[in-house]
């Protein structure tokens, strides 16, 4: 099992010259943007409880983030994930939050929290629920300005 | 798993056995291994020898090279020479890679990973040479400072080569740099404890105790220095805390040779500025930022963060030496020379940030030996550092008393009369949004919510139906932060990134029953019935502020004098592609956010702090190239993420690198090393 983490790690290492940087979200299919009314106004509040409970200790009440906490409202934070998907979204929060234990946020969690950070950041609501499942919110964008 | 291994020491061995077979199992070209380039390295590193052997590239927080390699002309056409991926490092990838890396004999020294693993790799071309980790279990996962820190140190005599670390769970490791073996001679079998010898006993105990450090030990002279840090202390769940006392250690034993009291003890001088014995509880008062050190002189310069509470301070009244003081003690023996405090009493979280960095220059004809301080508040302080007296003088400003109940208030803060301001500080109405009338009048509605003004406007107790809180900027990543500045020893002008749109809030509530024994702690009064909750500081989607939102400042230092100031960063999307804008012409706004520099021969070097797509490139951030004498930017390359480390840069076989750390979003952390293409390549 170590050589086998060992291997991984020596894969990762690369000589990649000349490459250039590629954005992330250039295989990105998504037809949708957060901009299609993608979460429902009773979500979002079923969020709003769940955030205050679980991410507003560090990103602050009024998602403004803090020192060692990035904001989840706002230019900068739509600036970072602007062209993005919500699943990318979801993932770097399955991934690391809580950062004291990570991973132990269930799939339902996240989406009612990001459908409040949504809708704090002025995306519409709308009829359906934002989904839970990886490849559906894979297929919806992330977009700043409505086009 | 990992909790199954509550001191990490199993996992950290078998760690040490892969660092074994890993530097066996890709041993490689002789004249790129680790063991050959340590052991020919120079006994005396500089960057002026194409290395970069410490943090800011020496231990005088310069951040600056003399390599000339990469200049205005080609910088336009750097090619990536290697990436290093850190997801493999520890058990999740992680999007916080704020690494600076060292270079020294060929190999490049750095620290990555979600357990902050060290990696050994060849310089020139990023093939890994050596790993090493240690699994903390609890203790790590408890961590204050978790992931990967932002560096290490690099020390030899000739002989022997050692890398120290500090672990998320506070142990300083020494590692021999030709293998990562850990050097097991030194502290016990190769670590401190960091939690012990700290002269008061770390609550609540030794694996929850909440202290650490993410920063990179300093070695100076054969002494390691050691910061401490904690969680951010805006709500703290008491007024009584451990303390972040600061440690030198011996290089070769691990042994303790002196401590400091950021809080003097009963009987030392300064215990008298805390007042109802609150310096025997008052914790925090660490220093999270780098140490800075001048070897010549043998003396250490410490930036001291805020004590407990970061907006209330009404559990410890008084000026509470040493928080948010720079203070100079000895090398050998961490005696105080002199110190000066910045911010007295402070509840505004002006923690000094940066790396105090030192620079010898010449004021009215008469030469110093001086120290500049970078801070929050975009004020360079500087002083002479043998002495301790300001180097331009100080104007006692008198501040605003605050009504908090049982708050104590200092009277008046010190500014200094030179340089000027770099970054703003303090929010009054013409710094709000004036795009367009429109824009204005909206800007100015928000912002009657809160209250407003200069720098050192005190906190206020949030109210339902009444002001939110002080709006100011500074407090959260505002001015320079730990990035730091750097400076330019053969001309005497010091660069700093500032960010200049960092709102921060400063509001307070009582604490919600049984969260905490403070009297208050940051937090906003629910809203009024009909009346919305504060979310965020933008004005239909942009800043709250006029920009620019970052920049870059040069300052001479002999004169106390701006010499130019850019935006640094691309106007960010949700600014240029905004409807209310559209037809406007908005210069240039830059991106808030302080990020590293780097000065070079002619250049300076940084990259930005935010994604951007424009018409002629795809969605990326830029690493931009300056003109160090005008400011005017020669030359940029696309990073897939933003820069989230400092550049720093090396020789090797001839070519200069430039290697830097990108993270954020949904990219995790990287390495990227850039250097010149292969002159006639085809």
């Amino acid at each position: 099992m170590r050589l086998l983490h060992l291997t991984v790690v020596i894969a990762a290492v690369g000589v990649i010259a000349a490459r250039p940087a590629a954005p992330l979200n250039e295989s990105s299919v998504a037809d949708r943007t957060t901009w299609d009314s993608v979460f429902t106004p009773e979500q979002a509040a079923r969020g709003q409880t769940a955030y205050a409970a679980t991410c507003a200790r560090c990103h602050q009440e009024s998602l403004s983030g803090a020192d060692e906490s990035p904001a989840l409202a706002g230019g900068t934070f739509l600036s970072k994930w602007s062209g993005l998907t919500l699943g990318d979204l979801h993932d770097r929060v399955r991934v690391t939050m809580p950062p004291s234990d990570p991973g132990t946020y269930g799939r339902q969690h996240i989406s009612d929290v990001l459908a409040y950070v949504l809708s704090v950041n002025g995306f519409p609501a709308g009829r359906a629920e934002l989904p839970v499942a990886g490849a559906a919110l894979q297929v919806i964008r992330i977009e700043a300005a409505r086009r | 798993m990992s909790g199954a291994t509550p001191r990490g020491f199993v996992l950290a061995r078998s760690a040490a056995a892969i660092a074994t077979v890993c530097a066996a199992l890709v041993s490689v070209p002789t004249d790129s291994s680790a063991q050959r380039a340590a052991a020919s390295a120079p006994r005396v590193l500089t960057t002026a020898t194409g290395e970069w052997p410490s943090y800011t590239g020496d231990t005088r927080g310069s951040r600056y090279s003399p390599l000339d390699q990469i200049t205005a002309a080609n910088f336009g056409t750097l090619e990536v020479a290697w990436r290093f991926k850190t997801d493999q490092l520890g058990p999740r990838p992680e999007f916080k890679l704020e690494g600076t890396p060292l270079m020294v004999g060929g190999v490049l020294y750095a620290t990555g990973g979600t357990r902050r693993a060290v990696v050994a790799l060849d310089a020139a071309t990023g093939e890994l040479l050596w790993m090493h980790s240690e699994n903390e279990g609890e203790r790590g996962a408890a961590a204050p400072r978790p992931l990967s820190g932002r560096g290490l140190s690099y020390w030899t005599d000739g002989k022997e080569a050692r890398i120290l670390y500090v672990t998320p769970g506070y142990r300083l490791i020494a590692l021999d740099a030709r293998t990562g073996e850990i050097v097991k001679g030194f502290g016990t079998g190769g670590r401190v404890d960091l939690k012990l010898e700290i002269d008061h006993t770390i609550l609540p105990d030794l694996t929850t105790g909440e202290i650490g450090f993410q920063g990179a030990p300093v070695v100076a002279r054969d002494v390691v220095i050691i910061g401490a840090a904690f969680r951010e202390g805006g709500s703290p769940r008491s007024a009584r805390n451990n303390k972040g006392y600061i440690r030198g250690y011996d290089v070769r034993t691990g042994k303790r040779l002196w401590i400091f009291h950021t809080i003097p003890q009963r009987g030392e001088p300064g215990y008298d500025t805390w007042g109802d014995g609150s310096a025997d509880v008052a914790g925090n008062t660490g220093v999270w930022t780098q140490i800075t050190v001048d070897e010549e002189l043998g003396l250490v310069y410490l930036p001291v963060e805020s004590p407990t509470g970061d907006y209330y301070g009404g559990h410890r009244p008084g000026n509470n030496l040493y928080g948010e003081s720079l203070v100079c003690v000895d090398l050998r023996t961490g005696k105080r020379k002199w110190h000066y405090q910045i911010v007295r009493h402070p509840i505004w979280d002006f923690d000094l940030s940066a790396a105090p960095i030192l620079a010898d220059i010449v004021v009215g004809g008469r030469a110093v030996k001086s120290v500049a301080l970078p801070t929050k508040q975009g004020i360079l302080y500087m002083f002479d550092r043998v002495t301790g007296e300001p180097v331009w003088p100080m104007t006692e400003m008198p501040v605003e008393k605050g009504e908090v109940p049982g708050e104590w208030y200092a009277p008046t803060q010190p500014i200094p009369s030179r340089p000027a301001a770099y970054s703003r500080n303090g929010v009054m109405l013409d710094d709000l949004i004036a795009f367009t009338p429109a824009l204005k009048d909206a800007g100015a509605l928000f912002a009657s919510r809160f209250k407003l003004g200069p720098l050192f406007t005190p906190p206020i107790v949030s109210t339902t139906g009444g002001l939110i809180g002080t709006l100011t900027q500074g407090p959260t990543n505002g001015g320079t932060n730990w990035p730091g500045g750097s400076y330019d020893p053969e001309t005497h002008i010091f660069y700093t990134s500032a960010s200049n749109y960092s709102p921060s809030l400063l509001s307070l509530v009582p604490p919600a029953a049984g969260a905490s024994d403070m009297r208050y702690v940051r937090g906003t009064a629910p809203p009024a019935p009909g009346t919305p909750r504060l979310t965020g500081f933008g004005v239909q989607g942009l800043p709250l502020f006029k920009p620019p939102y970052g920049t870059i400042t040069a300052i001479h230092l002999d004169r106390g004098e701006i010499l130019w100031q850019v935006p640094h960063g691309e106007t960010p999307d949700a600014v240029r592609n905004h409807e209310a804008l559209r037809g406007l012409d908005i210069p240039r706004t830059g991106q808030p956010g302080s990020v590293g520099t780097l000065v070079t021969k002619s250049l300076i070097v940084a990259g930005d702090p935010e994604l951007t797509t424009t018409s002629s490139r795809a969605r990326s951030a830029m690493l931009r190239a300056y003109d160090k004498a005008t400011g005017a930017e020669v030359g940029a390359v696309p990073l897939a993420a933003p820069q989230s480390g400092s550049p720093m840069t090396y020789s090797v076989n001839g070519r200069q690198y430039i290697v830097v750390a990108i993270s954020g979003g949904a990219y995790s952390g990287e390495y990227v090393a850039f250097r010149l293409p292969v002159a006639g390549a085809r």
